[in-house]
């Protein structure tokens, strides 16, 4: 757990934070966020001592940090930054190791921690542990940041515009991954970005600041449907009832949905159908083919035949999903409604376009 | 296609054509005594056409070789060409000494002319170019860049070489060459060795306070354009009055003239290189590198040895290069002012016009100078990390 309490910091003349009190609950992650220069760096620095607070006091655990030895501190903190700061002279295995070798670990102990991160940030250590810097490509550079963060299993986290320096479609992955690991591990974070999609979707709570104060620290939904005032309302932006819809999980609009095996006849098929505009197809084992329906159906001798194929990865979506993900992937495929897959591509039901609208109009209504 | 086929390498063209040029000037010079001016021999004067046309010979295909810049291969021919000009031009030079000497007078000395410089200077211009274009085959690199030079020392340490008037020279003074040498290597490594520790300090001190840096390189820039002699001069008036002020200093060769002053000089001369790649190794360091340390909990010892020394070290210890490969020269001028070294004979020589004893003083400067450049090359290579320079597989 961490708590700022009455944070001040001054250079000079400017001040940076202007009496910020905060507190971040145990495996909780709270994103900063805010304009550029609105001290959400120096903040994050107070955390693990880098930057001294001018005033005010920061508990970890409890505990004043002030009173914490600055090195032993940051050796339980995982820090990890835009800039990613892997240390050129030294291989994966060699960053990784920094922390715990600081902390004496045994040499087996430190050598099966760097494997098991790697695979943690999907890295393959026999590939990359020994490889140097300046032969990864930057989402690789940065999940050997993240994994050189976590080597030490510090409980807390601390990670500045980790994902800034990367393509969008990278991000996006180690976004998710990172989503995943924090799933999995429940590390209390504090992570600063520029991206307000991102702080949206990893997120427990956001914290927007301006000028050095805190202005609205809250959960994502509560942010975006009931902004505090006016400048985190135009923060957040006009299209915020869509920026919401990332927050639910299409699993409240998962509707079971008839699929037909390959093998049945077109008298069955077209019974199926009804007055549905087509049915799902999947194979013997239950994993997603593509559809059939009126047309296609028509024109064929039989229903093998009238299969139109879809690609999962394409046009299915996992029950993990968001709403937000389910409307994109309806409108890019031109699709009214969508089939669910589980992992293993095995069909679940559908999401239909009109659940996803009714859901919007819904979320809008009490936002307002 | 044009293109390519001219597409030429410049300096091992401008090699060639100083080694084609110096077949005008004399190769030899024979002269009855010492010091008075004897009658110059042109190459195919000097030799027999044989000789003559190897070398000619050897120089064409230079030339032709650095207008067909291509292969590693023709870089490896060039260069093994220009080798073969060194060692022919001193076996033909023993060899036609020895002829000439035969019979004349013992005072007559046999020296080498400005053709033979030029050939051998050349013919190094040709070498350093086929060496760049030889990047990635260490052996061959060095066998192309120390050939030449191996077989000179073979043909030394034979004596094929000992009728020409710089080995006379030597002769005689065997003793003093061993004791120069060595002063002149205690010299100048002392110097550089406290040079370099100075100016690492200075150049972290530098680096790490930006009050620091101006006054720190404003004295080691005004000490760098003070011509090395009237430092000397500098030095020598405050040194003599601290010699007679305190007598007993004398013992340890604090004295106006001498070693003192020198070794003083000459560490001034090799601060600057060496602060200044410390400052900007220091500074060129990666602030992401140095944060990222900081904040996993590296203490400030940790990331100076850890971080902050191998990643600098590369450039610290190019700076102890340039500093080392000055510093075997300027202390040629240190003889000046008594302290001896190689310079003691180019001084001498200079004193008595006596040609060739100046070059008993100046070729071992020369080897030394490319032996330290060689060295200090070496260790750099060992001393960059992996990682640093292996590009992406
Ligand atoms: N070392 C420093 N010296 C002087 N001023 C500083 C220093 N570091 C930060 N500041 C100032 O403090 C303020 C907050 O800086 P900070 O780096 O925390 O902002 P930020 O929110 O992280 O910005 P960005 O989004 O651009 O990274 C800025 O006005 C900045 O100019
Ligand atoms: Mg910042």
């Amino acid at each position: 757990m961490i708590r700022l309490e009455q944070v001040t910091r001054y250079y000079g003349n400017t001040i940076a934070v202007n009496e910020l009190s905060l507190e971040v609950s145990q495996g909780e992650v709270c994103v900063l966020i805010g304009p550029s220069g609105c001290g959400k760096t120096t903040t994050l620095r107070m955390v693990n001592r880098l930057i001294e607070p001018t005033a005010g006091h920061i508990f970890i655990n409890g505990q004043d940090n002030s009173q914490i030895k600055p090195e032993r501190l940051r050796q339980s903190i995982g820090y990890a930054i835009q800039s990613v700061g892997l240390f050129p002279h030294m291989t994966v295995a060699a960053n990784i190791a920094t922390v715990p070798e600081l902390l004496h670990w045994e040499k087996s102990r430190i050598a099966s921690r760097i494997e098991e991160l790697l695979i943690l940030v999907g890295l393959n250590p026999a590939e990359y542990a020994r490889k140097y810097p300046n032969q990864l490509s930057g989402g690789e550079a940065q999940r050997v940041g993240v994994a050189r963060a976590l080597a030490a299993d510090p409980p807390i986290l601390l990670m500045d515009e980790p994902f800034g320096a990367v393509d969008p479609l990278t991000r996006e992955r180690l976004q998710s991954q990172f989503a995943r690991i924090q799933q999995k591990l429940k590390k209390t974070t504090i992570l600063v970005t520029h991206d307000l999609d991102e702080a949206i979707r990893l997120a427990d709570r956001i914290a927007i600041m301006a000028s050095g104060k805190l202005v609205q620290y809250d959960t994502p939904e509560t942010i975006l449907s009931r902004p505090a005032n006016k400048f985190v309302h135009d923060f957040v932006g006009t299209d915020r009832a869509l920026k919401r819809l990332s927050r639910i999980s299409i699993q409240s609009v998962i509707k079971p949905s008839p699929a037909i095996v390959m093998d049945v006849s077109i008298e069955e098929a077209v019974s199926v159908i009804g007055s549905r505009p087509s049915v799902w197809v999947v194979a013997d084992d239950g994993r997603f083919i593509g559809w059939v329906d009126m047309t296609s159906l028509s024109a064929a001798t039989s229903v093998r035949e009238a299969i139109v194929p879809g690609d999962v990865d394409e046009i299915a979506i996992t029950a993990s999903a968001t709403l937000r993900e389910a409307l994109s992937r309806m409108l890019g495929q031109g699709l009214r409604n969508i089939p669910v897959v589980d992992e293993k591509k095995h069909f679940i039901g559908e999401v239909t376009l009109s659940d996803v609208e009714a859901v919007t109009a819904e979320t809008a209504e009490t936002g307002a | 296609m044009i293109r390519r086929f001219i597409s030429r390498d410049s300096v091992a063209l401008v090699g060639s054509i100083i080694g084609l040029s110096s077949v005008l000037p004399g190769w030899l010079t024979l002269k009855p005594s010492r010091i008075v001016a004897g009658t110059s021999l042109r190459l195919w004067q000097s030799s027999d056409w044989e000789g003559s046309t190897v070398i000619l010979g050897l120089w064409l295909l230079c030339f032709v070789l650095s207008l067909l810049r291509g292969s590693k291969l023709s870089a490896l021919m060039l260069g093994t060409a220009a080798n073969l000009i060194i060692i022919v031009t001193f076996l033909l030079a023993g060899l036609v000494a020895s002829n000439l000497l035969e019979g004349a007078a013992p005072s007559a000395r046999v020296s080498l002319g400005a053709g033979i410089w030029m050939t051998l200077g050349g013919a190094y211009v040709v070498i350093f170019a086929a060496r760049q274009r030889l990047p990635d085959s260490p052996l061959w690199r060095n066998l192309v860049s120390w050939a030449g030079l191996a077989a000179l020392g073979v043909l030394l340490t034979i004596g094929w070489l000992g009728n020409l008037s710089i080995l006379q020279e030597f002769s005689g003074r065997e003793e003093r060459f061993v004791q120069e040498l060595l002063q002149h290597l205690f010299l100048f490594g002392s110097s550089v060795a406290a040079g370099t520790v100075l100016g690492i300090l200075l150049g972290i001190r530098a680096a790490r306070s930006t009050g620091a840096a101006g006054p720190i390189f404003f004295i080691s820039n005004i000490t760098q354009t003070i011509p090395s002699l009237a430092l000397f001069g500098l030095l020598i008036a405050p040194l003599s009055a601290l010699s007679f002020a305190f007598p007993v200093l004398r013992e340890f060769g604090i004295r106006g003239v001498g070693v003192a002053p020198a070794i003083m000089a000459l560490i001034v001369y090799s601060l600057l290189p060496v602060v200044r790649n410390t400052y900007v190794g220091f500074h060129q360091l990666d602030p992401g590198v140095i944060d990222a340390g900081r904040g996993m909990g590296m203490s400030r010892g940790n990331i100076f040895r850890k971080l902050e020394v191998p990643l600098a070290a590369p450039l610290i210890l190019e700076g102890v290069r340039t500093a080392a490969v000055q510093s075997v020269g300027l202390t040629a001028v240190t003889a000046l002012i008594g302290a001896g070294g190689l310079g003691w004979f180019i001084f001498q020589g200079l004193g008595q016009a006596a040609a060739d004893l100046i070059l008993l003083g100046a070729i071992p400067i020369i080897v030394l100078a490319l032996l330290v450049d060689a060295v200090m090359r070496a260790i750099i290579t060992l001393a960059t990390p992996k990682g640093l320079g292996v590009g992406k597989q």
